[in-house]
């Protein structure tokens, strides 16, 4: 008859180890495909909630969420904006008109074709998706950390330079949320003209201000007394 | 909404700023494109189109074709009349003609005398992967290398070669290398008695001493080049300005047409006179198509039946129609200009009676979409494919032998790319929904600004790894290029 086996403490030094591994790995399954889905509908309510108060639908369409049109881009002329001259004054040239794109992600006419990451570019950076590889991007600087050595910006007055600085977590929730939150809408916007962008030099630091801004205090604030 | 009238007003000085400097650069567009002084010989009827030389066969083998081939800088007038410094395939502009046969055993002893390394492209041809000079195999400067490849049968067409080396194409295109593969069936079924004529279509741009103007690519026409492709404001057939043809009323001419431009889309038309279009990249098709004008993307061949309609004596031209292939923010101020590429002269010899052309030529069969095994979306936007740029080390799209696949090219931006796929020939079902009126084997398919264009493609042969990318050669050279890799089918291993 053999000696029942007993666990010692030099077991204990591999045993425990192991039980620890196992119960992590068993906790994996919690978090279940529900509550995955209830995250993915919080960011997409986040991403909402930004377009609503961002005032996205002012000009790509929609008075709110139920209403037709809702980001699926200009419908009729007079949502055009005149770049130039001619904004002030009617006949003046140059006179460039930008027509506000179909952001819905319809495959054809919308946003279906760009990445989810493309999306936060071109808002945290004003790179257009159609000329910008879809990588992350690590730096401002032109031909550094995967920014395009030639970028391409999207057209003013799309207000990117503010939009900027909301954080990574806000700017995924929109391309999120304009991907997988709302209906694909076949609307084919006719291309905006100009201004021509990529020989630009509009968009530098010292014209747009820094990314990220400048550390808390800067000389023209204070820290609250 | 106020606020956005701010963000507008705020953007008017740097509009200003960024058209004035556009303007002047918008002004290299204005300078006339290059033609001849009035016929001053108006009587003379011959062709003054010169035709490159064939290859010549050093094998004394039936069904072999063994030719040399060296590309080299020479001294030569890329712009006719001043001598400048080209690269050219042996010693000429275009390079000499591959001809060869159906069946045929093709051995091409190659001689980079080039200072830089380059491949050779045998654009369109079914032959194995290592002999399709894609730039995963370059062959340094001083090397050599034979290209060897069997001619499929049923493959008879027009086709092409170039050098297709990382990032340096457009440039050694525009330099000179470049020439003509004609693919010849025995039983060919036009008439053998048609006069057939090659035309080599392409444009260049050069600098007052006849050197190709190639801008530096930080400068405003760089990055123009780069957007645009490289179009150049001097047309070219064969080498030459405004050749002439002559014809004689009643004839019909065979002409093969390749367009071996950076970027230039030609919408030919004959003045007067329709175009019956009878074949594509791979060949004759079932039944010829009376065209009024045909367009040509980069790469594509197209092969006419040009008859002499006119009456003795007259006189028209061949030319390209004004055709809107660009993004609007980058779109030449002079487009809308038609420009003429050659004169066709008839003779006065009194008519000849037309010809009998047969009604169906070849039949091309439909690849069997019942049995498509993938379906694939291929995104193409500004010097992207599928969001990407080119890696050589990356496969983006593995398939096997056998396979029979949908590609759905999807273009999503605001200018034509012409998409290319080398190694294998694919029919094009539809483009935005509407099928094809008629099918014929492509290699290359003009995608227009927001088009879709689904084909249909048999990977049947020769497993590997295939380049796909667009064929305005910046964009080529910039990245917007893809691999797909044809495996062999999995083996069954015997447990």
């Amino acid at each position: 008859m053999s000696t029942p086996s007993r666990i010692t403490v030099r077991h204990l030094t591999w045993i425990l180890p192991l039980g620890a591994v196992l119960a992590l790995a068993s906790f994996r399954p919690l978090s279940s495909p529900k509550e995955s889905e209830h995250s993915v509908r919080a960011q997409l309510l986040l991403g909402r909630t930004l377009v609503l108060n961002h005032d996205c639908n002012g000009c790509h369409g929609g008075a709110d969420p139920a209403s037709d049109g809702w980001l699926a881009g200009m419908k009729t002329p007079d949502q055009e904006f005149l770049i130039g001259p001619c904004a002030f004054k009617t006949g003046a040239t140059p006179c460039f008109h930008t027509r506000p794109r179909n952001l819905t992600p319809d495959n054809a006419t919308g946003l279906g074709r760009f990445s989810e990451r493309q999306i936060f570019n071109s808002i945290r950076y004003g790179l257009r998706p159609e000329d910008t590889p879809d990588v992350t991007i690590t730096s401002m600087t032109p031909g550094k950390g995967n920014f395009p050595a030639n970028p391409h910006y999207l057209a003013p007055p799309m207000p990117w330079p503010g939009w900027r600085f909301m954080s990574d977590v806000e700017l995924r929730a929109i391309a999120a949320y304009l991907k997988r939150g709302v209906k694909p809408v076949t609307n084919r916007v006719p291309d905006s003209e100009g201004p021509p962008d990529f020989w630009a030099s509009a968009y530098t630091v010292e014209k747009i201000g820094r990314y990220p801004p400048p550390v808390f205090p800067t000389a023209n604030e204070r820290e609250p007394r | 909404m106020w606020s956005q009238h701010r963000v507008v007003r705020n953007r008017v000085t740097l509009t200003l700023r960024a058209v004035l400097s556009s303007s002047a650069v918008l002004g290299a567009f204005a300078f006339p494109v290059h033609r001849p002084g009035p016929g001053t010989s108006a009587a003379a009827l011959e062709d003054t189109l010169v035709t490159p030389p064939v290859l010549k066969n050093i094998s004394t083998v039936p069904g072999t074709i063994e030719v040399n081939l060296a590309a080299a800088p020479a001294r030569l007038a890329l712009l006719p009349g001043h001598a400048t410094d080209a690269y050219a395939y042996n010693g000429t502009v275009p390079g000499p003609t591959l001809e060869v046969h159906e069946g045929d055993h093709v051995i091409i002893h190659f001689r980079n005398e080039l200072p830089e390394a380059t491949t050779i492209h045998w654009h369109g041809l079914h032959i194995p992967a290592d002999m399709d000079g894609s730039p995963l195999r370059p062959i340094g400067a001083g090397k050599q290398y034979d290209y060897k490849f069997t001619i499929p049968r049923g493959t008879a067409g027009t086709y092409w070669y170039h050098p297709h080396p990382d990032a340096r194409t457009g440039y050694q295109i525009a330099m000179g290398l470049y020439g003509a593969i004609i693919v010849r069936d025995a039983n060919d079924p036009l008439p053998a008695s048609l006069p057939e004529k090659l035309l080599i279509l392409s444009d260049n741009r050069f600098l007052p001493d006849g050197s190709p103007d190639i801008a530096d690519p930080h400068s405003p026409q760089g990055q123009i080049d780069r957007e645009n492709g490289r179009e150049g404001n001097v047309l070219l057939v064969n080498g030459q300005v405004m050749p002439v043809i002559g014809i004689r009323s009643g004839e019909v001419q065979r002409w093969r047409v390749i367009n071996v431009s950076a970027a230039r889309i030609y919408r030919l038309a004959i003045p007067g006179q329709t175009l019956l279009h009878v074949g594509d990249d791979g060949g004759l098709f079932e039944r010829p198509r009376e065209l009024n004008e045909i367009l040509l993307a980069n790469s594509e061949r197209v092969e006419l039946l040009v008859r002499g309609s006119g009456p003795p004596g007259s006189q028209t031209t061949l030319q390209t129609l004004p055709y809107d292939r660009y993004d609007p923010h980058t779109r030449p101020a002079n487009w809308e200009v038609s420009h003429d590429l050659l004169s066709l002269r008839y003779s006065d010899a009194p008519p000849v009676p037309p010809p009998a052309l047969p009604a169906v030529m070849r039949i091309v069969t439909a690849l069997d979409t019942s049995r498509v095994t993938a379906r694939r979306v291929i995104v193409l936007s500004q010097e992207l494919i599928n969001g990407k740029t080119m890696d050589m080390n990356r496969v983006d799209v593995r398939s096997r032998l056998g396979a029979t696949e949908i590609w759905e090219i999807d273009n999503v931006v605001t200018m034509d790319h012409p998409f290319h796929l080398h190694g294998f020939q694919f029919q094009i079902l539809d483009r935005d929904g509407v099928p094809e009126p008629y099918r014929s084997w492509k290699d290359v398919v003009n995608v227009r600004k927001h088009q879709t264009v689904r084909v249909v493609v048999r990977f049947d042969d020769f497993p590997g790894k295939w380049m796909f990318h667009c064929h305005i050669l910046d964009h080529e050279d910039h990245g917007m290029m893809g691999i797909l890799e044809v495996r062999p089918p999995p083996v069954r291993r015997r447990m």
